[in-house]
């Protein structure tokens, strides 16, 4: 066993509480033959990397999950959520959230976007626990082997939008809708309340380093506790009443990304409605 | 049952698809063409069902001599093009001529022959472009990659490829592309074999991507199903095993020192310099910071191959 996994191993058994460790004891994976998926997924990254973000989980971010009942149990799914906070924090909250309390204990395979692969440290840490490059190509894999994937349809816009426009989604890619009907899929909308304030002050400097967009700074050096709130919505079968070649048609997909995002908009208006308070 | 003939066959590849392809009856005889002499590679074959022939396949009219007199003669259905020049550190116009233009000339002969139906060609993974925006797993229509200041290496390995596929729209042959994983045996010109044999293997730092590697028996199988079966096409022959760089160096025993990748182009041009070692760092370069692994699902439904063997 190499020094990683061995040390995602001990982290898994350190931190995670005996019912966590039994959850990620049924976590499914497709293993291509030594221990990885063919994308680079470890089971022993993704246990240790839960077991790390843990304690950010529960204690510093207080994520209370709503609906995560929506999630299927098998076969694919696509978790389509809103995009926001400066860093990918809500990403990974959802991933912790999805692996905490899913029944059973299903992997989320985030897509991310095209530069994260340039990455250096990060592309393998992001691969092993299960996250792959935004292309077309990988959904489609995934998507084929019954994978649970999550994607930000508002993309890099969603991410950098101004304090001032929280809450206010970035126009949905079509992609996401285009591979749910071909692939006779639901999408669940999801949305994160919270994440758009924990970095109430932030900046874009255009440095464009391994092909990101920009690099983003805060004179706040952590992200604030704010509490965060995901909320899963009913499934939506796009798929319904279409061929898998109605995918191709431009207005058919546009509609059903729009519907998307209205999905996902009403769930964060109900979210921030029925939430206390940005701490409680 | 009837007759094959085999380019680039006295290389361990070569060797391996004549002796499957007599042991699964795909073909009663082979015609083995080398460009070593016959008494050198004697003891290489069976004793019975392979002649062996000598040809240089650069020179354009061996190669018609080859076909339209033995060939002819031992009325040849499927010709199997294995031959390619196999160190990287060479290049220039004769390996061009063994790598491209003869795959191109045999291709035209195979056209006019009287009794050649079939023509199989061994393609490579490593012509896929692999970059950070394109998908992790490659089917056939993956784009192969053109890119200017490519090494020559990888340049003729693409171009005969595509020489052979643009041929499957107009030619009478059935023609096959098997675009092979990696196959980590020494003298098939396996760059990662190469690298793996060194006591310390350099990688980039902060990048771990996927391989796939192949076994030499499960390589000659897929040729031999290809040779036997009536589909026809581009296919990924994939091996069993798929494991991230890392865990492949770690299963070889070597030690592993990840460095800035700046360093690994002039560190490796050094070590080929001083100890005369076959691997390239630019031929590989985007493979080692970006996982690129095969799809073979249309080899299993169309050819009945799925990997059996682990490649180590």
């Amino acid at each position: 066993m190499s020094f990683p996994s061995a040390l995602f191993r001990f982290l898994s058994k350190a931190f995670l509480d005996e019912h966590q460790q039994d959850r990620c004891a049924t976590l499914r994976f497709a293993d291509a033959g030594h221990g990885f998926d063919v994308f680079g997924l470890s089971p022993d990254w993704v246990q240790g990397m839960f077991a790390l973000f843990q304690p950010i989980y529960q204690h510093y971010f207080r994520v209370q999950s709503h609906g995560i009942e929506n999630i299927p149990s098998s076969g694919a799914a696509i978790l389509a959520a809103n995009h926001s906070g400066m860093l990918p924090i809500d990403g990974t909250m959802i991933y912790c959230d999805v692996l905490h309390n899913s029944q059973p204990a299903r992997i989320p395979r985030p897509v991310t976007d095209h530069f994260v692969p340039s990455l250096p440290l990060i592309s393998t840490l992001y691969a092993r626990c299960g996250t792959v490059g935004g292309s077309r190509g990988n959904v489609h894999a995934l998507l084929s082997r019954g994978e649970l994937i999550l994607i930000f349809p508002e993309g890099v816009p969603g991410i950098a939008k101004p304090f001032r426009e929280r809450y206010q989604l970035r126009p949905f890619r079509v992609g996401v809708v285009e591979m749910a009907i071909r692939h006779r899929v639901p999408i669940i909308p999801v949305a994160v309340i919270g994440a758009e304030e924990q970095f109430p002050l932030r900046m874009q400097l255009p440095l464009q380093l391994f092909g990101a967009p920009f690099l983003p700074v805060s004179p706040i050096p952590f992200p604030l506790p704010v509490r965060y709130h995901i909320h899963y919505g009913a499934p939506i079968s796009l798929y319904e009443g279409t061929s898998a070649s109605d995918a191709d048609s431009p207005q058919l997909v546009q509609q059903g990304a729009a519907q998307v995002q209205r999905a996902v908009q009403a769930l964060i208006e109900h979210g921030l409605r029925t939430r206390k308070g940005l701490f409680t | 049952m009837s007759t094959a003939l085999i380019t680039g066959a006295t290389t361990p590849v070569g060797i391996a698809i004549a002796k499957q392809l007599l042991a699964d009856r795909v073909f009663a005889h082979i015609l083995a063409v080398g460009a070593e002499p016959p008494e050198e590679v004697k003891a290489l074959f069976p004793t019975s069902g392979v002649t062996y022939l000598q040809a240089d396949l650069t020179h354009p009219r061996a190669l018609r001599n080859l076909l339209f007199a033995p060939a002819a003669s031992h009325q040849v259905t499927t010709v199997i093009h294995t031959a390619l020049h196999r160190a990287a550190q060479l290049g220039g116009q004769r390996v061009h001529q063994l790598n491209v233009e003869s795959t191109r000339e045999l291709l035209r002969l195979c056209e006019q022959h009287p009794t050649i139906r079939r023509f199989v060609l061994r393609s490579h993974a490593e012509i896929y472009r692999v970059r950070a925006i394109e998908p992790e797993i490659l089917d056939e229509r993956h784009p192969i990659d053109l890119s200017a200041g490519l090494p020559q290496w990888l340049r003729d390995r693409a171009e005969a490829d595509l020489i052979t596929c643009a041929a499957m729209a107009v030619s009478p042959l059935q023609i096959t592309v098997l675009r092979c994983a990696e196959c980590l045996i020494p003298d098939a010109g396996s760059q990662l074999f190469d690298y793996l044999c060194s006591q310390v293997c350099l990688q980039p730092l902060g990048f771990d991507p996927m391989l796939n590697v192949l076994s030499l028996p499960d390589l000659a199988r897929a040729f031999s199903l290809a040779a036997a079966s009536p589909a026809h096409g581009i296919f990924n022959i994939v091996g069993q095993d798929t494991l991230p760089l890392s865990a492949l160096i770690h299963k070889w025993g070597r030690l592993r020192i990840p460095l800035p990748s700046t360093l690994l182009g002039p560190l490796y041009w050094l070590r080929s310099k001083t100890q005369g070692t076959d691997f390239r760092y630019d031929l590989n370069r985007f493979r080692f910071h970006f996982s690129a692994i095969m799809d073979g699902r249309l080899a299993a439904q169309q050819l009945h191959y799925t990997p059996q063997h682990a490649a180590f």
